[in-house]
């Protein structure tokens, strides 16, 4: 079967592979994901207790205070950042903290297509995403 | 995005990683808006300077830009900090005074001014019509309502990234066709204190989606009243702009109306206690300007602040440095003029304050959640009267 290729907008460029992270919900990086060990902290956000080390973190758009783009930067200096971000929405907190840390990230992707575990190959340059192989069950 | 060749090169790194990474910033962020190009601007003012707001996560890339030699290229200010140099940094925890130097120290080190205020428009007053990248809500909303100079609502690090360059992308407020007004307020009442303008301003905010407002009937607002309006109306929307006089209207836009009832409403609803002995009184929010300093003087003058009860008046040092005469008036009453910071972006929960009572809608908006207070908006004569005997 070939794999599913979505395709969205470039907004940081690099290339990465790997297991992503899906939220439905916004997220505020400030004061929801915690800058020592990468986290999500944020109460009643339905991936509270998981980490964003590593992943491909899928979530709707962010929201909040501009110094969460400074989160992500202290993230990435520790290496427990993002491997990229998809976001449906860019908004200027996520997309300025992407830029400062390095992450590569693309928007305008239809989130609900992927789940948390699927193995995804991102080429921001070209604002694609591909779900490699589905998570089991 | 159309660049220029020089802005090209910054882009592409040739001018080393701290513009490439502020160049890229205000690039993304303006093709986000749908900008076309990058315009210069006259000044910035940033946001995100208090410790207790930013906590450590900014620490580390202030360190890198500041390290990297990078510079402000325009006169860029910068909000309030966590503490001032003579009250406060004796009263609070050591090692978060430490942390605070700390960013300071890298502020500096890239050439922004120290004005640990939230009003720099008393600094240097904008021109009408300047275009600017300015952080701290209040603030853009006084320059783009009252002085009539161009901003858009930066984020602190949109901001900075501004200040580095010396541009902005153009979007937004920086368009003569984003800042015509679309709703008529029509004030069915006389707002006849400070802390009503206030009232008038969380109201707006709250009701306004995304339209500029042409509220009537302010004719005689001061500009001390016009700057309580927008920062509150700031502080509970995403409006950067109101109009107040002598515009004309296009007929046919829409039209709400506010009774005294909504502001009555709206001020009991910032109430947040019955208790009338606060632990503090706060005046300040925004800084005070030089008439209002003389005004408190004028207020308290041969009264004494209570015991157990404090008195804060917070404003810029640049504003203390000019009403010398008045400050020395306050202080001799046991109320303290303080500067470089507020009491939002404080600890004030760290002294023991329980009940802030203020004349400043925004700090009633903010300190029940940043400062763990009850709250008590009353007008600027009634908070003082409440902190002094007599």
């Amino acid at each position: 079967m070939l794999p599913t290729i979505l395709k969205g907008r470039k907004i940081v460029e690099g290339y990465c592979k790997a297991e992503a992270l899906v939220s439905t919900k916004p997220i505020s990086f400030l004061g929801g994901v915690d800058p020592a060990d990468g986290k999500i902290i944020e109460k009643n956000h339905d991936l509270c207790g998981e980490c964003v080390k590593g992943k491909v973190f899928c979530f709707p758009h962010g929201h909040g205070s501009t110094v969460g783009s400074y989160v992500l930067y202290s993230l990435a200096k520790k290496a427990l950042a993002p491997k990229a971000i998809i976001n449906q929405t860019a908004d200027p907190v996520v997309v300025v903290g992407a830029i400062i840390s390095n992450i590569p990230m693309t928007d305008q992707i239809d989130i609900k297509q992927i789940r948390s575990g699927d193995l995804l190959e991102v080429d921001a340059d070209k604002g694609l995403v591909k779900i490699l192989k589905r998570k089991r069950g | 995005m159309y660049l220029t060749k020089e802005e090209e090169r910054i882009y592409n790194g040739e001018c080393g990683w701290a513009n490439q990474v502020c160049m890229k910033i205000l690039v993304r962020l303006g093709e986000l808006f749908n900008a076309t190009k990058l315009i210069p601007i006259s000044s910035a003012h940033v946001s995100g300077v208090s410790y207790k707001t930013l906590g450590d996560a900014p620490t580390e890339f202030l360190e890198a830009l500041a390290y990297a030699n990078t510079k402000a290229y325009v006169k860029a200010t910068l909000n309030p900090q966590s503490f001032d140099r003579e009250y406060l940094c004796k009263k609070l925890p050591q090692n978060l005074f430490r942390k605070q130097l700390r960013v300071m120290e890298y502020f500096e080190k890239m050439d922004f001014v120290p004005s640990l205020t939230c009003t720099p428009y008393y600094l240097e007053k904008p021109e009408k019509g300047a275009h600017l990248a300015w952080a701290e809500s209040s603030a853009v909303v006084y320059a783009n309502s009252v002085i009539g100079a161009w901003t858009n609502r930066e984020g602190g690090p949109s901001a900075l990234a501004a200040a580095v360059i010396g541009k902005t992308p153009d979007y937004g407020m920086h368009k003569a066709e984003n800042r015509q007004p679309k709703v008529l307020v029509k004030l069915g009442t006389r707002l006849r204190s400070d802390v009503e303008f206030g009232a008038l301003g969380i109201f707006l905010g709250k009701v306004l989606k995304d339209e500029i407002p042409f509220i009537q009937g302010l004719q005689k607002a001061s500009a001390d009243n016009l700057k309580q309006l927008g920062a509150a109306m700031a502080s509970t929307g995403m409006v950067n702009m109101f109009y107040h006089c002598n515009d004309t209207l296009k007929s046919g836009i829409e039209k709400i109306s506010i009774e005294a009832k909504d502001i009555l409403r709206t001020v009991e609803n910032l109430t947040t206690t019955s208790k009338q002995k606060p632990n503090l009184v706060f005046v300040g929010c925004p800084h005070c300007s030089l008439a209002e300093i003389k005004l408190i003087a004028s207020l308290i003058h041969h009264r004494k602040v209570k015991e157990e009860t404090e008195c804060w008046i917070c404003t810029s040092r640049h504003i203390q440095e000019k009403a010398k005469k008045y400050v020395t008036k306050i202080e001799q009453t046991g109320a303290r003029v303080i500067t470089d910071t507020c009491v939002v972006v404080t600890w004030t929960d760290k002294l023991g304050i329980k009940t802030i009572m203020t004349n400043s809608a925004k700090t009633a908006h903010y300190a029940p959640t940043m400062n763990k207070a009850e709250t008590v908006l009353v007008s600027l004569k009634e908070s003082l009267d409440a902190a002094f005997r007599g």
